[in-house]
């Protein structure tokens, strides 16, 4: 987001409808990262544990549960996007895009 | 924005921060260090590296018990008959060699268990992804009954039985956590 000198706002320097949409994003991405470490850590972590870092396990199930829940995404953004969500799926097809 | 732990920390590609002491211009040659880094501990993380970390040291407490069992041997008379005309520094060097026979071969044994173990317990965590007390035991039953296998196959099962408890106890002693009131 850097100005180009003083000559007025050239084209694609300050657009606010651009910096709305990158805002909307990075909400989008914090949002997904928050569900995706939320869910792992529920399934693989268990309750009881005497130390702080991962074992074995627990890092091959964060592993495959990253992995299994952005195919998950990817594929219900694809077929939110075949059934024709058109101009409003133009938002929501940042998830498809991870 | 700014360093709320609960928020994720998103920063523009390219323009994360350093720590203290990094310069601009050492970024990309500290990013390599910390990619080099990754690939150690990813790699000493891994089975091999686990399998033969036991091995080594299952062999390091074999040798040594080996060789404090060794200063409680007594001497055997007939030995005696037929080294009795060597020097003193060769009975000497005969001793330590039978030592160091003794040592290796202890080493050996003990290496052997240690190391198909923890191979064994390691495969099995990396399949079923989880961390509880089946791995241990179905590792102990496996090498235990491997290590027994040429006594017949009731004594692999009683082998693999007996190893699959000891590494059970073992296992709870290790994971038990100490209370918070101490």
């Amino acid at each position: 987001m850097s100005f180009l000198g003083r000559s007025g706002p050239p084209s694609g320097s300050v657009n606010p409808e651009r910096v709305e949409m990158a805002m909307q994003e990075l909400d989008m991405i914090t949002d997904v990262f928050n569900r995706l470490v939320s869910s792992c850590h529920n399934k693989c972590v268990s309750a009881r544990y005497a130390e702080g870092d991962l074992s074995k396990g627990e890092s091959v199930c964060i592993d495959r549960c990253v992995s299994k829940f952005f195919e998950v995404n990817k594929k219900v953004g694809e077929k939110l996007q075949s059934m024709g969500a058109g101009q409003s799926g133009g938002s929501q097809s940042a998830f498809g895009s991870l | 924005m700014s360093a709320n732990p609960l928020l994720t920390p998103i920063f523009p590609a390219g323009k994360e921060p350093l720590p203290p002491g990094v310069t601009e211009e050492e970024r990309d040659a500290y990013l390599q260090g910390k990619k080099y880094q990754e690939y150690m501990a990813m790699g000493a993380e891994s089975c091999v590296a686990k399998t033969m970390l036991a091995g080594g040291m299952g062999f390091g407490i074999g040798a040594f018990f080996s060789l404090m069992s060794a200063s409680f041997a007594y001497e055997d008379p007939l030995l005696r008959q037929t080294t009795g005309n060597l020097s003193r520094t060769q009975k000497a060097s005969e001793i330590f060699k039978d030592m160091g026979k003794g040592m290796w071969r202890s080493g050996k044994g003990f290496g052997k268990v240690g190391a198909l173990f923890a191979g064994i317990e390691c495969v099995i965590e990396s399949y079923r992804a989880k961390n509880d007390i089946v791995n241990p035991v179905v590792a102990g039953f496996l090498a235990g009954g491997v290590l027994a296998r040429n006594a017949g196959p009731k004594a692999a099962f009683g082998g693999g039985i007996a190893f699959a408890a000891f590494s059970a106890a073992i296992d709870l002693f290790m994971k038990h956590e100490s209370s918070d009131e101490d």
